[in-house]
């Protein structure tokens, strides 16, 4: 009797000490998630109270599909994404390369490379704003040096923006990748370096056949880190932009702030929402799914 | 009764009378908290904002942003059930999106209210068209005046549109000051030629509410209107190819570095003398003569919007209006009273702020201090109450879609008629779910 009143309780426990988390889980993410679906199908003007959102069923999501600005919006995030990240990765596993080996000053340089990331993302949008003034920022000085007297339309003209703001976004998430790529470059055990080299591996060699496959586990988990982070971003594309011009840098994220903000369509900016939260979650899980059949192959090869 | 008695029995008999001559004392130490936007009328408020607390004893807390964003804040306060705003400033286009959603009050119970309202306000001298435009709603069209119209704001840095001009430049080259959409053109593109570096026309030109701004300034006196009466789109015909052609090619006359500007940076661009021409808000002239902020102080001349089809100058800027749920509404109906009476509106005109009264332009000695009131003055007859739909799906959705594509168009290299038409095939799919075409 008394074991199996023992079982029990050890049987319930787990779960009794999870329920508060569980509680707040469900609290803060999935309620909100659940009232965001609520709210997709349903018309809610801004401004007027809840109870005069009226029910619209897959309206939203209709208007949504056959309106022509979101999958010009769903390009522009996808190429914005895809370009900040491969960048980011190329640039930030390249300076960890770089940097890696043991140079005078090197802990001073390391931490330069890491400012960016640590400022808020509203003062680089400015910053960068700043920078790519046609008249006054540094950039247009700096060409005028050079006998450049025409500033690029960097963030005026339509085919110049979104690259604008990929070098912009480029600029601040590189170190991410960097310090992820170092730390995992240092923990690569140093005689497996040492046994490549003798077997007579060339530098070269050993960073593309030893050091980056050992690291690449790493470098996956962050460049997804970072995919999901760049189909989110809003604050540094609203201050560099606003979206402009025309529809040339305008991230979903972005739209999505305009259909609840000028719209005023607080149901359609939701369904948009769910729409992103679909699209991130199926790009998330097709690259998780990736490294693990990758790994298994490695590991059967 | 003595000469004591009789003094003392007068001051008795005067106690209710000097009770009521202060409006203000009942509310003496509420704090108001009003949503301003970052704009140079409002540059000049604050400077007279100590004045009334000083006279009435109430504080005046100011919230300020940038015009553009101070909607969405100015929404989601006021669909609380208590909100933190008293007194709120709105871009004109934004009154019958409030009214609609029943957010600010109707302000005839506060002008019946004897304890309350001023019966030296002298509503009449308010200038009329900036009435119709900031405050009154349900009329014709359900933003035009009218008998069925209600008044729920009162104009504070209204403004209509006027050319600017530098006099030295004119003069130096011997130039005619623009009368008509041509000359203006000509003008335009010849001051680069003769005055290297200098742009002809500033122009607000920023992707959204901007381009669509400055295509409309010039929409309404080409001819054109965004609909007819019936809510049919017809912006896509001659006058709104003509404005959208014309806006091009004043920003391939205008500055380096002009594209893209907002209304800030084309006001900018003028001050620094980088344009020789601004036409646009007549709240631009506070700052020309202030040496802090303009390097062509004494150098500008005023001529009236230039005539295409017809002669119509802009009415936009803002109201002010008390929200529904504000917890203070006497006192913020008394600020709102102060602010736009004639002894401030004169105090604001004098600090570089746009004068909302009639009295205030025919002042001689305003006139002799800002010769340009004389034009401002001729401006406002001319002044076209509808050149833009101030409607809430105007506002909103409209907007929002139209502003990109029409900077595409612009700006970008998309071809002018085709998007045009694209948008007014849009835009009668949006009208269409609104219930525009119900009647039809």
């Amino acid at each position: 009797m008394r074991a199996g009143y023992a079982t029990r309780l050890s049987r319930i426990a787990p779960y009794a000490f999870m329920a508060p988390a569980v509680m707040i889980m469900a609290g803060a993410l999935l309620w909100p998630l659940a009232h965001s679906v609520w709210l997709s199908f349903h018309e809610w003007k801004l401004g007027t109270p809840q109870d005069a959102a009226v029910f619209t069923g897959l309206e939203n999501y209709r208007i949504l599909l056959a309106d022509p600005d979101t999958l010009t919006s769903l390009r522009v995030t996808l190429v914005f994404a895809f370009t900040v990240v491969a960048l980011e990765v190329a640039l930030g596993v390249g300076l960890a390369i770089l940097l890696e080996r043991p140079i005078r000053g090197l802990n001073a340089l390391r931490s330069i490379f890491i400012m960016p990331m640590m400022i808020a993302p509203i003062v680089v949008g400015l910053l960068w704003r700043y920078m790519y003034n046609e008249q006054f920022g540094p950039l247009a000085q700096l060409l005028f040096m050079f006998g450049v007297e025409e500033s690029p339309p960097w963030l005026t003209s339509p085919d110049w923006a979104l690259a604008s703001v990929i070098i912009a976004d480029v600029w601040q998430w590189t170190p991410f990748i960097f310090i992820l790529a170092l730390a995992a470059l240092q923990s690569v055990p140093t005689s497996v370096v040492e046994a490549a080299r003798m077997d007579g591996a060339r530098p070269r060699q050993t960073v593309l056949y030893v050091k980056l496959p050992l690291i690449l586990p790493v470098i996956i988990v962050a460049a997804l880190l970072r995919l999901i982070d760049a189909f989110k971003v809003l604050e540094v594309i609203f201050i560099m932009t606003e979206g402009g011009p025309g529809l040339s840098t305008e991230i979903l994220s972005m739209r999505i702030y305009k259909t609840a903000f000028e719209f005023q369509q607080l149901g359609r900016a939701s369904a948009l929402s769910n729409l992103l939260l679909l699209l991130v979650a199926a790009i998330s899980v097709g690259l998780v799914l990736f490294n693990k059949l990758r790994e298994r192959a490695h590991a059967s090869g | 009764m003595n000469h004591k008695h009789i003094a003392a029995a007068a001051a008795l008999a005067m106690l209710p009378a000097l009770a009521a001559a202060n409006p203000y004392q009942p509310y003496a130490g509420t704090t108001l908290v009003v949503s301003f936007p970052n704009h140079p009328h409002y540059d000049a408020v604050d400077k007279v904002l100590p004045d009334f607390t000083r006279e009435t004893g109430i504080e005046v807390e100011v919230d300020k942003l940038q015009y553009t964003k101070m909607r969405d804040k100015q929404l989601l306060e006021m669909a609380k059930p208590r909100g933190d705003y008293d007194l709120v400033a709105y871009v004109v286009f934004s009154k019958t999106d409030f009214v609609a959603k029943n957010l600010i009050e109707p302000l005839a119970p506060y002008f019946l209210n004897p304890a309350l309202a001023d019966p030296d306000y002298d509503p009449d001298d308010l200038i009329d068209v900036y009435v119709e435009n900031a405050g009154l709603v349900g009329g014709k069209k359900g933003y035009l005046p009218g008998p069925t119209a209600g008044l729920y704001g009162v104009p504070f840095g209204a403004e209509t549109s006027v050319l600017a001009y530098r006099r030295d430049i004119f003069d130096k080259h011997g130039l005619q000051v623009p009368a008509t959409y041509d000359e203006l053109l000509e003008v335009a593109c010849r001051i680069p030629e003769l005055e290297p570096g200098m742009g002809g026309l500033a122009s607000r030109s920023q992707s959204g509410h901007q381009i669509i701004h400055a295509w409309l300034l010039h929409l309404a006196p080409l001819g054109g209107r965004i609909f007819d009466d019936h809510w049919n789109p017809i912006f896509n015909q001659a006058p709104g190819v003509q404005a959208a052609e014309t806006l091009k090619r004043i920003l391939a006359c205008g500055p380096k570095g002009g594209a893209g500007q907002g209304f800030g940076g084309m006001k900018e661009l003028f001050l620094q003398g980088k344009t020789a021409m601004f036409l646009d808000s007549t709240v631009v002239s506070g700052e020309v003569d202030d040496p802090n902020k303009s390097r062509i102080v004494g150098k500008v001349g005023w001529a009236l919007h230039p005539t295409g089809a017809r002669r119509g100058s802009q009415t936009g800027g803002f109201g002010i209006a008390i929200p529904r749920n504000s917890q203070n509404k006497e006192a913020a109906f008394l600020l709102m009273q102060w602010l736009t009476g004639k002894a401030t509106d004169k105090k604001i005109a004098h600090a570089g702020g746009s004068p909302n009264r009639k009295s205030t332009f025919a002042d001689p000695a305003m006139q002799r201090r800002f010769p340009h009131f004389a034009v401002f003055g001729e401006a406002l007859k001319f002044a076209d109450a509808d050149w833009r739909p101030l409607l809430p799906v105007w506002v909103g959705e409209l907007k929002g879609m139209i502003g990109p594509k029409l900077s595409d168009a612009i700006v970008g290299d998309a071809p002018i008629q085709a998007t045009l038409d694209e948008l007014a095939e849009r835009t009668r799919r949006v009208m269409q779910r609104e219930g525009f075409y119900t009647y039809q």
